[in-house]
């Protein structure tokens, strides 16, 4: 099951101001706790968090809102985080901050269906993430054989993917998250 | 006694340190003239410096100065329509008569002279200056469309320093003109100013140790700007400077900022300004400059 919050909306309910301009860290640290209340409440597997209703986000909110969701200590168990709807600027901003931290996140552009891995991650690990995502999920072995890897080397990429909680595994198959 | 400081004819970044120098040992003692008679022309950073003398003697609880407006009614006009005089009236005794604002028309002012107090201002300055920055750098300057957004960005990470680390209000103007001299291009300017602690004492229970002697305004902005070091122990701090100079490298833009006796500027090719100044005369808080010129194949 999938929760969608939508990030313009709890910005309206944050601020009064008529601008969907997510900016200052008060706003961005306020924005988050909404989040994180949400989350709390949620059985979901995944929740995607929705920016396309935001029109700017600036450096100190994106770090606020995602880099310090991503950095919390989590609730048990924690739904799989999504970002959507990015504008190219938020992404550059959320990209910034998220390098900064050593962070990673999934993420669709807004108006895209592809999604990416936003953040710092290995060069094996993009990879990766590109190779599950053209498979829908794979086990390491067939991993390394699409990829022309050992084994040992797609199973090191895919659980620094799970550790970062961007993939999802049974034990056997990992598979990304569900974007769409 | 009193003591009569000049405002410069051309009042920018390059003559502030005249200005600056006017006030002797800061706080002055005396009661202070700000004679603006001879003034020509004041760049954003040049108005809301101005503003920041006035509202720094008030917060040291100096008598409030004079201010002979300018002579020029053209200057008055354009000061007037910046929105100087409106807060200037708070800040200095005015003599002179000074216009009232015009109500319509177009302007190269995208954001008149603006405080910034709260987080709240912050939000008020991104939602002001949106729709003219479109018509600006996308119109006048030639940067893509979301170049607007970035620029948006960069003004909002600006301001927050004032709230963030100046432990007092400050001011902000945002205004597009044509740098005839030094580039022969139109540029927009952001300028932000306050009368605060400025970098080094902002910075210096964290990290004045590490620098030993070294250590002064010059260095404190050098640990902000070019290592992105913040007074916050929270690691997600110290980056808004960092992704402002990100986005003026891809634009050839400029920031320079001034704090105490120092200040410390990214030169783009187009300018001839030292990276940084040191044993400037003293003036309180930190002023910024951002700097963005029309691209050249756009330029006009």
């Amino acid at each position: 099951m999938i929760q969608t919050i939508r990030i313009g909306r709890l910005l309206r309910e944050t601020v009064t101001l008529p601008y969907p301009c997510l900016v200052t860290r008060p706003t961005g640290a306020a924005v988050r706790n909404r989040i994180e209340a949400a989350l709390a409440h949620s059985d979901c597997h995944t929740a995607w968090l929705d920016f396309s209703d935001v029109e700017l986000l600036d450096l100190s909110c994106a770090d606020e809102v995602v880099a310090k969701l991503l950095l919390a200590e989590p609730v048990t168990p924690a739904p799989f985080l999504v970002l959507r709807g990015l504008r190219e600027e938020q992404h550059e901003a959320i990209e910034h901050v998220l390098t900064h931290h050593r962070l990673a996140i999934t993420a669709t552009l807004y108006g895209a269906e592809a999604p990416c891995l936003l953040g710092w991650a290995s060069a094996d690990a993009r990879a990766t993430f590109d190779a599950l995502i053209v498979r829908d999920g794979a086990t390491p072995a067939e991993l390394a054989a699409a990829l022309g890897w050992p084994e040992g080397r797609a199973r090191e990429a895919l659980q620094a993917l799970v550790a970062y909680r961007i993939l999802c595994s049974d034990g056997v198959r990992y598979r990304p998250l569900r974007t769409a | 006694m009193s003591r009569v400081v000049e405002v410069p004819a051309q009042l920018d970044d390059r003559t502030f340190d005249q200005f600056a120098a006017g006030f002797g040992s800061w706080p002055p003692e005396e009661k202070l003239l700000i004679d603006a008679r001879a003034a020509q022309w004041a760049s954003p950073y040049g108005l809301i410096g101005m503003l920041t003398a006035g509202q720094a003697l008030a917060e040291a609880k100096r008598d409030k100065p004079l201010f002979t407006v300018p002579q020029s009614d053209e200057v008055k006009r354009y000061w007037a329509r910046a929105g100087f005089f409106h807060h200037a009236a708070d800040l200095f005794e005015l003599h002179g008569k000074v216009p009232r604002p015009p109500t319509t028309g177009p302007s190269d002012v995208l954001l008149d002279v603006t405080p910034v107090r709260a987080t709240e201002d912050v939000h008020e300055v991104v939602g002001k200056i949106s729709e003219g920055a479109t018509r600006i750098l996308h119109g006048e300057l030639g940067l893509e469309i979301k170049a607007t957004l970035r620029f948006t960005m960069a003004l909002s990470e600006a301001c927050q320093n004032i709230v963030e680390h100046a432990g007092t209000s400050g001011w902000v103007a945002v205004q597009a003109y044509t740098f005839r001299r030094r580039l022969g291009r139109r540029v927009v300017v952001i300028a932000v100013s306050d009368g605060g602690v400025g970098f080094r004492r902002s910075l210096e229970s964290t990290h004045a140790k590490r620098f030993g002697e070294r250590w002064g305004d010059g260095t404190a902005l050098e640990a902000a700007l070019i290592q992105g070091v913040s007074r916050f122990r929270d690691p997600g701090r110290g980056q808004g400077l960092a992704f402002i100079k990100r986005f003026l490298d891809q634009w050839k833009g400029k920031i320079s900022i001034r704090s105490g006796t120092a200040r410390l500027s990214i030169v783009p090719p187009w300018d001839e300004d030292v990276p940084l100044s040191e044993h400037l005369p003293y003036f309180p808080g930190a002023q910024v400059q951002i700097i963005i010129p029309a691209q050249e194949s756009e330029s006009r």
